[in-house]
C-alpha cells in the first residue's frame, strides 16, 4: 500500500524531470546541429519559474479550466502508463483508457485556447485536430495490432510478455508497425516538420498565442508531459519496457534523439502536405503490420 | 398495477390535454409535464415484475398482448424519462408558437406509441403502435412548415416502405406457424430453414433499418432531425429511432434466439458479419460528414447516424460484452443526444439561428446550457468519467479481444471524426468571439434548463458508476442466454481487462485538485475584454471578421469530394424517374373524344390482328 502510494506520487515527478531534461536537451541539440551554442540545460526550469510569477492575462472561466483539463489528463495517463517496473494504476481498462486519456491534453488546451478569441488561436486548433485526426489514422492501425499481436489491452502485460519474446520492433510481424509508429513520433511530438498548430512565426504559436504568465508555464509543464508520454508508450509497446526505471530512461533518451535528428533538418510542411504523409506511407506500414499480424495469428 | 392501465393513461392522457388545453394554456402545460412525469414513475414501478396479459383476443383469433420484461423496462424507462424532460423543455420553447395544443398531443402521443411498442408481446399490436409513432412524428417533424414539410414527406415515404416490408415479414410468419405472439415463434422457428430465416431477419431488417438509419437507408435522418422542433429532435433522436434498435435486439435475440442468428453462413458472409460491416460503414461515413455541417442541429443529425452504427455494431457482434455495450450505447446516446439537442435548442430560442459560421462567445451568457453542451460532447466523444466511455469501452474491447481489429479500426477512426465535430460545436457556438449582436442575449428560461441538467448529472453519475446501469443490461444479456459479466458497481472485472472507474475517477480528481492549486499559487491573473488580443500590433475592428467561419477548411478540401451522400442522389434519381415515367404516361389522357375513340379502335384492330395471325382463342 506505501509502495503503491510512493509510486502515485513518484511517477509524475519522474515524468516531469523528464520531459523537461527532454525540452533543455532538445533546444542544446538543435542548437549543436544549427551550429549555435544554444541555451543552458536548465534553461526551461528557468523559464517556468519565472513566468510563475510574471502577470498574466485570463479571457475567462473555460480559459483557465481548459489548461487544468489538459494537465489533469496528461498527469493521469502517467499513472496508468507503466516506466520500467512502476506503474502506480496497471488495472483500469489498459490501452484504451490511456488513448482517450491522451485527448483530454489537446481537448483542454482547445477549450482553454478556444475562449481566447483569437483567429491565431483558431487557426492552430483546427489545425491541431486536423493534425491529429492524420496521425491517430496509422496510429490506431499500429495500437490495433499490438493488441491483436499479444491478445490483451493492457500495456503491462505487453510490456511484460515482450520481457520473455524479446522486443516487439524486432519480431517481424510488428516491425512495420513499430516503424510506423516511429515515423508519426515528430506528428504526435508535434515538432517540425509537423509543427503546424503551433508554428511560432506563421500564427504566433497558435493556441498558445494568448498565454502569458503561468498559462505559459503550466503550457510548458504539459509539453513536457506529452513528449514524455509519447516517446514512452513506443517504448512499452516496442522496445520491451524495462526492468528498471534506468534502462528505460535509456531507450526513452535514444528514441528522442533520434526523433530529435528529423526534427532538426526538416522544414515545416502545410496542413494538406502533413495530412497527405501521414494517410500514405505510416498508414500503409500500419495496415500491412496489422494483416500481417492477422495472418500469423 | 397492469399494463394496459398504463397504455390507456398514456393515450388517454395526451387526448385529455388536447381537450382541456382548448380551454387553457396552464391547464394543458400542467396537464402534459403531469402525465409524462407519472408514466416515469409508473414505469419505474415496474422495475423487476414481469406480467404479462392479454388485453384483446377477438382480432383474427390473435390475442394482442402485453408483457413486460427486463429490456423492455430499459426502452420503456428510457422513453418515459426523455420523453417528461422534452415536454418540460418545450413549455417555454413552443409557448409562442402556433396550434401549441396539437403540438402537445403528438407529443405525448409519440410517447404512449413508444411505450406501447416495447410493451407489445405480439406482432400485430407492435405493428400498430409502430405505425401510430411513425404517424404522428411525421405530423410532428412537419410542424415547422417550409424545408420541415419536404422533410417529413421524405421521412413518411421511407417509413411506409419499412411498414411494408415488416408486413411482409408478419404475414409470412403468420402463414408458416399460425401465431405472432414473439415467445410463442421463438421455439418453433428453430425448425424453419435458413433462407426463411433469413428471409424473415431482411424484411423486418429494412423496416428496423430505416427506423434506426442504417446506411443505406439513413437518408431521411439528417433532414427530419435538423427540421423537427428541438425538442421533438431530442425525441426523435434519443428514443424514436432507437425503436429499430429495438427491433432489432427484439428479432436477433428474442424471436430467431442466439444460436441460430450466429449459425447464420460462415466467416465474412455470414448475417452477423454483414450487418457488423453495415454498422461499422455507419460509423465511419456519417462521423465525418458530420464535420463538413455548417448547421449545428444538421451536424447533430449526423452524428446520431454514426452514433446508431456503435448500437448496431455492438448488438450484431453477438458477444455478451457486444451486446452489453450495444445495449448500454443506446441507453448513452438517448441521454446525451438528447442533451445536445435540447442544448442547441436553447441556443436557437434566443438567437433564431444554428448557423455555425455566425453564432461565437455564448459561454459567458449561457453557463448553464455551455456547461451541458460541453458534458454532451465529453459523453459523445466518450471521455473516461461519462457514460459514454464506459459503453464503446465494451464495444472495443470485444472487437479486439475477440480477432476483429478491421472492425475496431472503423470505430475507433469515427471516434476521431465525432471529437472534431464536437469541437466544431463547441467552440462555433460558445467560444470564439461573441459577436456584437447577442451582446445583450438573456439566460435560458429555468424550464429549458431544468432538463438539461437532469441529463447532465445522470450523464456524469452513470459514468462514475457504470455499475447501475450495466446490473440491468446484464440481466436481459443472461435472459438471452449469454453468460453473465462480472459487474461490479465500478465497472467490470474479467482477466482479459479490468475496467475501474474509481480509480480513474479518483485519479483524475486528485490531479485535478493538484493542478488547480498549483494554478492558484502562480501570480494572479487579470481578466481582460474579448477585444483586448494579441494581433501582432495590428488593430482589428470588433466584428469586422467572424474567426471561426470554414472551421475546418482544410480538412474540408481534402476530404469533402470523397464524402458525397450518392445513396441519398440515387433515391432522388429512383424518385425523379418516376415522377417522369408517371408524367409521360399522363399523356395519354388527352381529354379529347377523339383520341378515346382512336385508342379503342387500336386496340380492337389489335386483337382482330392476333386472332387472324396466330388463332389463339
Amino acid at each position: 500500500m506505501v509502495i503503491k502510494v510512493m509510486q502515485i506520487i513518484l511517477s509524475p515527478i519522474l515524468a516531469l524531470v523528464v520531459g523537461v531534461f527532454f525540452l533543455g536537451l532538445a533546444r542544446k541539440i538543435m542548437a549543436r546541429i544549427h551550429w549555435r551554442y544554444g541555451p543552458p540545460l536548465i534553461q526551461p526550469v528557468i523559464d517556468m519559474i519565472r513566468l510563475f510569477y510574471q502577470k498574466s492575462a485570463s479571457h475567462g472561466r473555460m480559459f483557465d479550466l481548459g489548461i487544468i483539463i489538459s494537465l489533469a489528463g496528461s498527469i493521469v495517463v502517467i499513472l496508468f502508463l507503466p516506466f520500467g517496473r512502476i506503474c502506480p494504476l496497471s488495472s483500469s481498462g489498459g490501452l484504451l483508457v490511456i488513448l482517450y486519456m491522451m485527448l483530454l491534453a489537446p481537448l483542454g488546451i482547445a477549450l482553454s485556447g478556444g475562449q481566447g478569441a483569437n483567429p491565431n488561436i483558431s487557426i492552430g486548433i483546427s489545425r491541431k485536430l486536423i493534425l491529429s485526426l492524420g496521425y491517430e489514422v496509422p496510429l490506431l492501425l499500429v495500437l490495433l495490432a499490438v493488441m491483436t499481436r499479444y491478445k490483451t489491452i493492457s500495456i503491462v502485460e505487453v510490456a511484460n510478455a515482450q520481457q520473455s519474446t524479446g522486443w516487439s520492433i524486432i519480431s517481424w510481424p510488428l516491425f512495420l508497425s513499430g516503424l510506423s509508429y516511429f515515423l508519426i513520433l515528430p506528428a504526435i511530438l508535434g515538432i517540425r516538420p509537423f509543427d503546424v498548430s503551433s508554428a511560432p512565426q506563421e500564427i504566433s504559436s497558435g493556441p498558445m498565442v494568448e498565454y502569458g504568465g503561468k498559462y505559459l508555464a503550466l503550457a510548458t509543464i504539459e509539453h513536457a508531459f506529452v513528449l514524455f508520454i509519447s516517446i514512452a508508450l513506443f517504448v512499452n509497446l516496442f522496445l520491451g519496457g524495462a526492468d528498471n526505471p534506468v534502462i528505460f530512461f535509456v531507450k526513452m533518451l535514444v528514441v528522442f534523439v533520434l526523433s530529435l535528428f528529423i526534427h532538426a533538418v526538416l522544414p515545416r510542411l502545410r496542413i494538406e502536405q502533413a495530412i497527405k504523409y501521414l494517410w500514405k506511407w505510416p498508414t500503409l506500414l500500419a495496415f500491412v503490420g496489422l494483416i500481417i499480424t492477422l495472418m500469423i495469428k | 398495477m397492469s399494463l394496459e392501465i398504463l397504455i390507456i393513461f398514456a393515450f388517454g392522457g395526451a387526448l385529455l390535454t388536447y381537450l382541456l388545453g382548448k380551454t387553457s394554456e396552464k391547464i394543458r402545460d400542467f396537464l402534459a409535464v403531469a402525465i409524462s412525469l407519472s408514466l416515469v414513475a409508473f414505469v419505474a414501478c415496474l422495475y423487476g415484475k414481469s406480467p404479462e396479459k392479454t388485453f384483446y383476443s377477438g382480432f383474427l383469433g390473435l390475442g394482442l398482448v402485453l408483457r413486460l420484461n427486463m429490456l423492455s423496462w430499459l426502452f420503456a424507462i428510457t422513453i418515459a424519462v426523455v420523453g417528461a424532460l422534452s415536454i418540460i423543455f418545450s413549455l417555454s420553447y413552443i409557448r409562442a408558437r402556433e396550434k401549441t395544443d396539437f403540438y402537445f398531443l403528438m407529443m405525448l402521443l409519440v410517447n404512449a406509441a413508444m411505450l406501447g411498442i416495447v410493451l407489445a408481446g405480439d406482432l400485430i399490436s407492435f405493428y400498430i403502435f409502430w405505425e401510430i409513432m411513425s404517424w404522428s412524428a411525421f405530423l410532428l417533424i412537419s410542424y415547422n412548415k417550409g424545408p420541415a414539410l419536404a422533410a417529413g414527406m421524405k421521412y413518411i415515404i421511407m417509413s411506409i416502405i419499412g411498414s411494408l416490408s415488416f408486413l411482409v415479414g408478419m404475414l409470412s410468419l403468420y402463414v408458416s406457424f399460425d401465431t405472432l405472439n414473439i415467445s410463442q415463434i421463438a421455439p418453433v422457428i428453430t425448425s424453419a430453414s435458413p433462407a426463411y430465416i433469413l428471409f424473415i431477419l431482411t424484411a423486418f431488417g429494412i423496416s428496423f433499418g430505416i427506423k434506426n438509419a442504417v446506411l443505406p437507408f439513413h437518408t431521411w435522418l439528417p433532414d427530419a432531425h435538423s427540421e423537427a422542433p428541438a425538442p421533438f429532435s431530442a425525441v426523435l433522436s434519443g428514443i424514436l429511432i432507437k425503436m429499430g434498435t429495438y427491433g432489432f435486439v427484439l428479432i436477433l435475440y428474442v424471436m430467431v434466439g442466439l444460436k441460430l442468428f450466429l449459425s447464420l453462413g460462415h466467416g465474412l458472409f455470414s448475417f452477423r458479419y454483414i450487418l457488423c460491416a453495415l454498422g461499422a460503414v455507419t460509423i465511419l461515413i456519417p462521423s465525418f460528414i458530420a464535420v463538413l455541417q455548417d448547421d449545428a442541429k444538421r451536424l447533430l443529425a449526423w452524428s446520431t447516424v454514426g452514433q446508431a452504427g456503435y448500437i448496431i455494431l455492438g448488438i450484431a457482434f453477438g458477444t455478451n460484452l457486444a451486446l452489453a455495450g450495444g445495449i448500454f450505447h443506446f441507453f448513452n446516446h438517448a441521454m446525451f443526444k438528447a442533451l445536445l439537442f435540447l442544448a442547441v435548442g436553447a441556443v436557437e430560442f434566443r438567437t433564431q439561428t444554428r448557423d455555425l459560421d455566425s453564432l461565437g462567445g455564448l459561454a459567458k451568457k449561457m453557463p448553464v446550457v455551455f456547461i451541458a453542451t460541453l458534458v454532451g460532447i465529453f459523453a459523445l466523444i466518450g471521455v473516461p468519467l461519462t457514460s459514454g466511455f464506459v459503453s464503446k469501452w465494451l464495444i472495443y474491447k470485444t472487437l479486439i479481444l475477440e480477432g476483429s481489429p478491421f472492425l475496431a479500426f472503423f470505430a475507433l477512426a469515427g471516434t476521431w471524426g465525432t471529437i472534431l465535430y464536437s469541437y466544431k460545436l463547441i467552440h462555433n457556438v460558445f467560444l470564439g468571439q461573441l459577436p456584437e449582436k447577442y451582446k445583450d442575449i438573456q439566460k435560458s428560461p429555468l424550464s429549458m434548463q431544468l432538463p438539461m441538467i437532469v441529463l447532465s448529472v445522470a450523464i456524469l453519475l452513470f459514468g462514475i458508476l457504470p455499475g447501475i446501469p450495466l446490473k440491468v443490461i446484464d440481466a436481459i444479456g443472461t435472459s438471452f442466454g449469454f453468460e453473465s459479466l462480472n459487474i461490479t458497481l465500478w465497472g467490470i472485472t474479467s482477466e482479459t481487462g479490468t475496467l475501474n472507474t474509481i480509480n480513474i475517477f479518483s485519479a483524475v480528481l486528485v490531479t485535478g485538485l493538484i493542478v488547480w492549486m498549483l494554478f492558484r499559487l502562480g501570480a494572479k491573473s487579470v481578466s481582460i475584454p474579448q477585444e483586448d488580443s494579441y494581433a501582432a500590433g495590428a488593430h482589428t475592428p470588433a466584428d469586422k471578421y467572424h474567426y471561426t467561419t470554414e472551421f475546418y477548411n482544410p480538412l474540408h478540401r481534402m476530404i469533402k469530394p470523397f464524402l458525397r451522400d450518392v445513396i441519398d442522389e440515387f433515391y432522388y434519381w429512383i424518385a425523379a424517374s418516376v415522377q417522369r415515367l408517371c408524367c409521360g404516361v399522363r399523356h395519354i389522357y388527352a381529354g379529347d373524344i377523339g383520341y378515346y375513340v382512336t385508342y379503342i379502335i387500336l386496340f380492337l384492330a389489335l386483337l382482330i390482328f392476333i386472332q387472324l395471325k396466330w388463332k389463339p382463342w
